[in-house]
């Protein structure tokens, strides 16, 4: 396990040991032992460098909780009905029996001729669009036809063509895309002869070249590379986003035969397609004999080759088979809360509309009932038809059928209660909130080059309510971009004077052919320390210092890359690795003159001090979660074999010699302590000299663990084991893991914000202890719980005690009026273990709530999605969990809004997140201001919505009353289906991207302007009611002022409801207009567009002659009644509204809308506050 | 690893403008105190005197209206009215006389009101064809018009339909003593409708000869754009209780003066107990007579004044800085405490 990072073990512990466990899988792993030997073979040594690889690289990857369910798949054995035969080289009849898929990839879901019905097929998934569809339908009905044809079907189809047209150009990008992916020409053996053919063209079992810097175009199993060992690199960053390289290898059996000379055939048995990414599990028949594949031979779709000049492979997968094909899968899809009450209050406005069909289906009876025998020949009835020859009822289906019949057909007039255009325009807003987040330059991360990502697009409102911030710290709080600060060596501190080298010319370089070789990284140097290393004389110190840096340069699995400059002169060299910390130490060394240069699989090559030193490798054993150490065994030049080790303290110590030198190991435990303290991570060095027969022993002993078939993982460890004791100890060293810019202020907001900040971390306590001071989370006012138990009977007891100090201190605070929350709880992992799905979940969940701040240390990633839980199944305030590793991804995807981070660690994270960002201290613009925005604004459309629809309906209700109950409607029915779609559409949607309630800069300086969100107090049940009630209101006046004007007139049913849709579409505008705060350009043209709009629609359907209201606004609008009409109608509606509004704005102000005032009002405030103050005194 | 290094684009950096950062300039108007109170004292200024116009002009307007359908109906038939009206053989000339209040300036107009009447049924409203009436090619274009779509020997009937069927046809001769007032039957329907709704070349077939009569009959020689009465009878109106003009008297009436209105009861609205009404109005800019208006007006106005004063009182006996910042909630607790 490469990932050697003692202090923080959780991450690689899974994948280390699915690793052991596969590869101890492949039972027919006849593996031939030297398969590399030693070139300077003085001693004949010989190791099996590919087991150790195979874990490497398989074993380093955190897995992600969704992958659980691939990787049962890979370890399963492959057997004969389930494997898919390829034969190398042989296309042909590798196709033969099952037609395997081409290599041809669409991303893209719709071709021309299956894109209408897939496309509506998916559509009319949505619930929504099921009601349309159903309402549609029942207007086709002959006894429901209340709409014509044409308006029934135009709301149903705008939805429909606008998310059509959506789709069609998301579709059209992935056709173009698709298109250029399937023509990337790649170099494919034909008849022996490498051949340029287009990406779709590739067969399974054909083999292909891939040269380097190319991606690769399938599925690949490599069969030898440029590389005489038959190592490949291959950086994955199109697959997970991790750039660091990755080996992969060729098998012995085919490496030596190149493709194009060599005759190659084969058969390879492997498994069918899955998603997982990290496993593969295959064999290879070649000349006779079955070679095993496993992960490290595969190189992926989309994987690109790196310092390796070509690799030459047999196509596997291809096309969508491809793992990377399988992997493309959408964002985890999260309901937003405010979603969630909006759900609830759209069941109460569908209880509305069923009492309301009630109402008019129950008159309609009694109506008729009672005009039972007039209906006859009711002129405007007619229920006989006198026009055949048998008289009959006409279009009377009894009593009871016709009360049905009104019920459906008021469903039918009344269905825009329920605002199915919402969630349209709801997708709209979030999309238009989305492009202003990621084009906020305030959350452009420089230094990593990334913009703000929206992952999920329906949780943007819930970044306005959150309580509880869950944050992991590595990576999170800190840069994640190791920098080795001190060493102690043999029990002497290194903290001393640093000296920083600027520009070129600093720091250690070396001279290769006339060519100077630098470091990629520069690193601040203890002076001292730098002229002891530089000195070489057969001093005791000097030998010390000697090896530990030795230590430091090899004792590692990091791949030296030389990459050229600007200067052709000077070339630089990267040190790719996956674990952070080992390149800080790979560079440390490098900066004091031990330079490693070169890493093949059988040998390191390090520059000391300007003299090029080769060592053979001969074993390393891998860091694992168990022994928290990593051991590699070096043959040195001189044939002497030293194993070094390097680990975690805490097990590191258990393996020292202490009787060697026991003031070193206990000077060095202080130095070890203090530097933890300050908030550094360490690491221990130890090292021993093999004898002869040491090393024999060892190596026996390795071989025969590493060709064991079953529980091969285990045999390693405790060769590791026995080879890692009565150590000497070197030294240890420090790295730093700087703060992020920024993290403790954003702290400081986040918690005035009222926002809880938590922090998980797989660190020790002391580091993460310290991390919170230097990150603001604890200060020294603060009382420290400190929570560290064996046994669940000790846990219990202390949280007890916890309990009852922390109701006493809160009592304490609250009488001495101090900062009330002044308790922290650090609690770490193993007392969690026996906390958390146990009954005193509960307890801890009532201490924490009481604590200003919780820590948690050394907890492993599922615990980190328990207190998660913890939380937000108990209380319903929202979490966010944010993190940049493997280890965070349960957590992120459990809490209700994930972040991730895009740093160092990887992408799994950020893949499992909803919102991904390049710091920490992006979170207080992204909740405060973002969040605050997104969940007012979202929270006032909704209601807004619910509003504008009722008030329609309600509108068509009261003239229902007026037509015998026979759901006529005056409005003509264009109108009524243009209503939510022309008339008044776009402002409300304007207001819900555009308006912003403060400015950012208040928002900002007032963090505790976000508790409006917490205390949701834009959007709840009291306001919706209050909403209803001026629904009401306004309804009542819309509809009666003209009814009563015009009773007893020859208005005409055209006319009178071209002024109800007017006087409804301005008051509808009107009020959205009273509650814009800021109005910009374009919140004046949607608003007042859409009221130009409506009435330049009006005036068209007017100017139709086949409608019933031919020329009826022309009539109208001369008339002097008709424009009383509207402004009494406006004023009336309005009046209440405005009464209560100013009201509550003077009486109880809330914090929006007094920092609102100030906002305004500050400026003149602070010109004119000197004079004003005396002028104010009297009045107080 | 580093990010610049890999990717040689440039840098990702959004790109600054005032629409991204939302920072477009924009207006952010507050309601101050004395905004709200010079909103509420101005439509209160405007409402008042708004109203009292609309009473005066509603007061200005003379208006005349009748109810004739329990009147004229002679008394042996009270009891069974629908006999009455149904028979051809009984006398259904019926003799209103009436005072003028006032002087009315003509025109007059004259309208017939109907009560309980919908014209806005649903079975009613869809029962037309609007193509028949506008196009003669289109006469079979009965499907909506069902009952009245054929004859029973399946010849279409134009114009067809309920809503032309039950046609109005009570009317109306005035007398000024025993001189006539020649009524004006031009121009009352809507000059759109007669252009291009009803055609000019579209004659009334097969009307009204049904088993059941609805309603008024129709001269077959006349093209339905001339046919003014059914224009108007067929724009449907939008309330139960509503009026349509019958004609316009072009002479002026003085105060005081008697006139008589001979009436021939025929429509039928007894079967469904609706009232008939007969209206002189004249007509100003608010229309007829109508003191809804000036009564809402001045109630708004009225309530807005007060609501100005209340404003006032508590501005001014419970005043709040605006912008104030020691009245933030976090702030006001800490006081408190």
């Amino acid at each position: 396990m490469t990932s050697n990072r003692p202090s923080l073990p959780t991450p690689g512990s899974t994948g280390s040991d699915l690793s052991s466990s596969t590869s101890s899988n492949n039972s027919d792993n006849n593996q031939i032992p030297n398969l590399h030997s030693l070139q300077n073979s003085s001693s004949q040594l010989s190791i099996k460098s590919n087991s150790w690889r195979a874990s490497v690289n398989f074993g380093s990857k955190g897995v992600s909780v969704a992958d659980s369910e691939g990787f049962s798949i890979s370890r399963r054995e492959i057997n004969e009905d389930d494997a898919r035969l390829v034969y190398v080289n042989d296309p042909l009849k590798t196709n033969e029996t099952f037609e395997f898929c081409g290599n041809s990839i669409r991303t893209g879901k719709y071709s021309v001729f299956t894109f209408l019905p897939r496309n509506l097929f998916e559509q009319f998934h949505r619930v929504a669009y099921m009601y349309f569809l159903i309402i549609a339908i029942l207007n086709q009905l002959p006894q429901l036809a209340v709409f014509g044809r044409g308006a029934s079907i135009l709301p149903l189809a705008s939805v429909l063509f606008v998310t059509a047209v959506k789709d069609a150009y998301e579709d059209w990008r992935r056709h173009k895309a698709d298109k250029i992916e399937n023509n990337r020409l790649s170099s494919v053996l034909v008849n022996d002869q490498f051949q340029h053919k287009r990406s779709k063209d590739i067969q399974v079992g054909e083999i292909v070249k891939v040269s380097a810097d190319e991606t690769i175009p399938c599925d690949i199993v490599v069969l030898c590379t440029s590389d005489p060992t038959g190592v490949a690199y291959v950086q994955t960053i199109n697959l997970d986003g991790e750039s660091n390289l990755k080996t992969r290898y060729a098998k012995q059996e085919t490496l030596s035969r190149v493709p194009g000379k060599d005759v190659i055939s084969g058969l390879i048995k492997c498994e069918k397609p899955n998603r997982n990414i990290y496993g593969f599990q295959a064999n290879m028949e070649v000349d006779g004999k079955r070679v095993s594949l496993g992960p490290s031979n595969i190189i992926l779709r989309g994987c690109v080759i790196k310092n390796t000049d070509w690799a030459v492979g047999v196509a596997v997968y291809a096309g969508r088979e491809t793992k990377a094909m399988l992997n493309n899968s959408g964002a985890p899809s999260k309901r937003s809360r405010l979603e969630t009450h909006m759900n609830r209050e759209i069941i109460l406005l569908s209880f509305f509309l069923v009492t309301l069909c009630i109402i008019v289906s129950a008159c309609a009876g009694f109506w008729l009932r009672r005009h039972q025998d007039e209906l006859d020949i009711m002129p405007f009835y007619r229920r006989k038809d006198y026009s055949k020859e048998q008289v009959e009822n006409y279009n009377y289906y009894g009593l009871g059928m016709e009360i049905f019949f009104s019920f459906l057909m008021s469903v039918i007039v009344f269905q825009i209660m329920i605002p199915i255009s919402l969630y349209i325009s709801m997708e709209l807003v979030r999309v238009g909130q989305a492009y202003f987040m990621i084009r906020d330059d305030k959350m452009f991360d420089a230094a990593s080059n990334t913009r703000f990502q929206c992952r999920a697009l329906n949780i943007n409102e819930d970044l306005g309510q959150i309580k509880y911030v869950f944050s992991d710290k590595t990576g999170t709080l800190t840069e994640n971009k190791m920098e080795f600060q001190f060493a102690s060596i043999s029990g002497v501190d290194y903290s001393g004077e640093k000296i920083e080298f600027y520009g070129e010319q600093g720091g250690y370089n070396i001279q290769v052919d006339g060519q100077v070789w630098r470091p990629k990284m520069k690193v601040q140097v203890d002076s001292k320390l730098l002229k002891l290393s530089k000195t070489r004389n057969d001093t005791k110190s000097s030998k010390e210092i000697y090896d530990f840096f030795l230590a430091l340069a090899a004792c590692n699995t990091i791949v030296p890359i030389v990459v050229n400059t600007s200067n052709p002169n000077e070339k630089l060299i990267d040190y790719q690795g996956e674990s952070p910390d080992e390149q800080a130490l790979v560079y440390a060394a490098a900066a004091y003159g031990f330079m490693l240069i070169e890493r093949t699989s059988g040998h390191i090559v390090i520059d000391i001090q300007g003299e090029r030193q080769r060592f053979n490798v001969l074993g390393m054993h891998e860091f694992d979660s168990d022994r928290k150490r990593m051991s590699v065994i070096l043959g040195y030049p001189d044939s002497t074999v030293k194993v070094f080790v390097k680990g975690a303290d805490t097990t590191m110590f258990k393996v020292i010699d202490e009787s060697l030198n026991l003031s070193v190991v206990k000077s060095t435990e202080n130095h070890l302590h203090s530097y933890s303290s300050i908030g550094l991570r360490t690491l221990v060095v130890g090292m021993r000299a093999l004898s002869i027969a040491e090393f024999d022993t060892w190596q026996t002993s390795y071989e025969i663990a590493s060709t064991a078939l079953m529980g091969r993982a285990g045999l390693l460890r405790k060769v590791a084991v026995n080879i890692e004791n009565n150590l000497s100890l070197l030294g240890a060293s420090a790295i730093e893991d700087r703060l992020q810019k920024g993290v403790p202020e954003a702290i400081e907001s986040l918690r005035k914000a009222g926002i809880k900040v938590w922090v998980l971390t797989g660190d020790k306590q002391e580091t993460a202890i310290s991390i919170g001071y230097s990150s603001k989370l604890l200060t020294s006012k603060m009382m420290q719980i400190i929570i560290n138990n064996n046994s669940k009977m000790s846990c219990k007891k202390s949280l007890e005690d916890a309990l009852v100090t922390s109701r006493k201190l809160i009592n304490v605070t609250r009488a001495s009026e101090d900062d009330a929350s002044s308790v922290a709880l650090i609690i770490d992992g193993t007392s969690l273990v026996y906390i958390l799905d146990s009954e005193l979940e509960e307890q801890l969940f009532e201490l924490a709530s009481k604590c200003a701040v919780v820590l948690c240390c050394r907890v492993a990633p599922l615990q980190k999605a328990g207190i998660v839980a913890l939380i937000k199944n108990r209380t319903d305030d929202m979490t966010l969990a944010i993190g940049d590793g493997a280890n965070d991804v349960s957590m992120i995807q459990m809490a209700d809004v994930g972040v991730g981070i895009s740093g160092q660690e990887g992408r799994q994270a950020v893949m499992a997140s909803d919102f991904a960002m390049g710091q920490f201290r992006f979170l207080v613009p992204l909740m405060l201001v973002h969040g605050h925005w997104n969940y007012q604004r979202m929270a006032y459309m909704i209601l807004y919505n619910f509003y504008r629809n009722a008030l329609f309906v309600f509108i068509l209700f009261w003239y229902v009353l007026y037509t015998g109950f026979t759901l006529t409607t005056s409005i003509t029915e264009w109108s009524s289906v243009l209503y939510s779609v022309i008339y008044t559409a776009i402002p409300t949607i304007v207001v819900g991207i555009l308006d912003k309630d403060l400015s950012r800069k208040s928002l900002m300086t007032y963090p505790q302007l976000y508790g409006s969100g917490q205390r949701k107090e834009s959007y709840n049940a009291k306001l919706f009611w209050v909403t209803m009630v001026d629904t009401l209101w306004q309804s009542v006046v819309v509809f009666f002022i003209p009814l009563l004007a015009f009773w007893e007139s020859d208005i005409d049913s055209s006319s009178l409801g071209d002024l109800w849709t007017l006087a409804v579409v301005f008051i509808v505008n009107i009020h959205l207009a009273m509650d814009v705060i800021r109005w910009t350009w374009i919140s004046h043209a949607s608003i007042w567009g859409s009221i130009i709009a409506t009435c330049i629609c009006v005036i068209i359907i007017d100017a139709i002659p086949a409608l019933p209201g031919y020329w009826a606004i022309f009539n109208l609008a001369s008339s002097g009644l008709f424009w009383i009409c509207l402004l009494g109608i406006l004023i009336a509606s309005m009046i209440p509204r405005f009464i209560v509004k100013m009201f509550m704005q003077h009486c109880k102000p809330c914090d929006r809308q007094i920092a609102r005032e100030a906002e305004k009002f500050q400026n003149a405030m602070e010109i004119t506050r000197n004079g004003e103050i005396e002028m104010n005194l009297p009045h107080r | 690893m580093d990010a610049s290094t890999r990717t040689r684009s440039s840098s990702k950096k959004p790109k600054y403008s005032r629409f991204t950062q939302q920072e477009l300039p924009a207006w952010k108007p507050i309601l101050t105190p004395k905004w709200v109170i010079t909103s509420f004292v101005t439509i209160a200024i405007l409402f008042t005197p708004a109203g009292l116009l609309c009473l005066w002009a509603s007061e200005h307007v003379v208006e005349i209206v009748d109810r004739y359908d329990d009147e004229c109906l002679p008394g042996t038939f009270s009891a069974n009215p629908e006999s009455y009206i149904q028979s051809k053989n009984t006398n259904k000339t019926c003799v209103r006389t009436l005072k003028v209040p006032r002087k009315m300036i003509a025109p007059i107009f004259i309208y017939y009101q109907l009560d309980n009447f919908y014209q806005n049924h649903r079975r009613y409203v869809k029962s037309r064809s609007d193509k028949q009436l506008r196009d003669p090619d289109d006469a079979d274009e009965t499907d909506d018009c069902k009952p009245i779509d054929h004859t029973i020997g399946d010849a279409p009937i134009v114009p067809c339909g309920l809503v032309a069927w039950s046609l109005f046809n009570d009317t109306y001769k005035f007398f000024k003593g025993n001189k006539v007032i020649d009524i004006d039957k031009k121009g009352i329907a809507w000059e759109s409708d007669k252009k291009y709704k009803f055609g000019s070349d579209v004659y009334p077939k097969n009307f009204q000869k049904g088993a059941l009569i609805g309603g008024g009959e129709l001269d077959e020689s006349k093209p339905l754009s001339e046919q003014e009465d059914l224009i108007v009878w067929m724009k449907n109106s939008a309330l139960p209780t509503f009026r349509k003009l019958y004609g316009k008297i072009n002479t002026d009436l003085e105060a005081n003066e008697t006139i008589t209105v001979v009436i021939q009861n025929n429509y039928n609205t007894y079967v469904f107990g609706g009232e008939k009404k007969v209206a002189l109005s004249t007509a100003n800019w608010i229309g007829g007579k109508n003191d809804f208006f000036g009564i809402t007006f001045l109630t708004v106005g009225g309530v807005c004044f007060l609501v100005a004063i209340n404003f006032i009182v508590l501005y001014v006996l419970k005043p709040r800085p605006l912008g104030d910042p020691t009245h933030l909630s976090w702030n006001r607790n800490q006081g408190a405490q």
